[in-house]
């Protein structure tokens, strides 16, 4: 049966750690999912790379997908 | 229409190859410390010395390289003239953009920033960088919205590295 603390877990995202610095609770008070920086901390500077390359490569993909579709539907 | 591509990855290892000095800075730079933005350029601090010019011109002569923000789109083709009066290079190529600067605001020139740099350890090189505490000193010298944004996250991750035992980033 799931209890409703654990639902509550599954939804709510991610929550700045109660030992957080000053500096990290700006950044999540900023809007930032910090959760994203947490796993990049743990990633050699390589890695951090190769995720911002398939990321940017998504983004690059996308912005010529939404082009075509605009000139699709200009006619 | 044009395939947009930026490899960040073949345009270091060209400059490498060429033996270009330079300093990576900017958001790219931002990236290897951990923040999580994406951006869509590589920019570095290079010697704005002759000798280095043409270096970068070499790495990448290949690569139909213009003056991206020329209004001509000027081809990069360098005299000695032009190597003189240049302050920075705002280049499009076929790997993506690449903008050489001679000074970085908020920092000073290459020779500034590369004592301010660390050594990052890549498989295709070793390359310069600007420590943290430079790179929120420039980011928030531009104070564009997304400079002071990542600057969150590089104070955040300052903060975290200052506090907890060393994670996994092969500076030497």
């Amino acid at each position: 049966m799931l209890d409703e603390a654990l639902i509550e877990q599954l939804n709510r995202g991610y929550v700045c750690p109660p030992d957080a610095g000053p500096a990290w609770r700006a950044a999540c008070d900023y809007g930032f999912d910090m959760s994203l920086v947490e796993d990049a901390l743990f990633m050699t500077p390589e890695q951090r790379i190769a995720e911002h390359q398939h990321a940017l490569n998504l983004l690059l993909e996308i912005e010529a997908a939404r082009e075509l579709n605009d000139e699709d539907r200009s006619g | 229409m044009m395939k947009t591509v930026q490899d960040d990855q073949a345009l270091l290892s060209r400059l490498q190859a060429q033996q270009v000095e330079f300093v990576i800075i900017g958001g790219f730079c931002a990236i290897m410390h951990g923040v999580s933005l994406v951006t869509r350029d590589l920019e570095v601090c290079c010697r704005f010395t002759p000798a280095n010019l043409r270096r970068i011109e070499a790495a990448v002569k290949e690569l139909h390289p213009f003056h991206r923000l020329a209004a001509n789109k000027l081809p990069l083709e360098l005299t000695d003239e032009l190597c003189g009066r240049l302050k920075n290079l705002y280049l499009q190529t076929d790997l993506g953009k690449l903008d050489c600067l001679g000074e970085i605001k908020g920092v000073g020139g290459y020779e500034d920033a590369l004592g301010r740099s660390v050594f990052f350890k890549l498989s295709y090189g070793k390359f310069r960088i600007l420590n943290v505490d430079t790179l929120i000193a420039a980011k928030e010298a531009v104070g564009r919205e997304h400079d002071l944004a990542a600057v969150k996250q590089l104070r955040a991750i300052k903060e975290k590295l200052t506090h907890e035992a060393p994670r996994p980033n092969p500076t030497d």
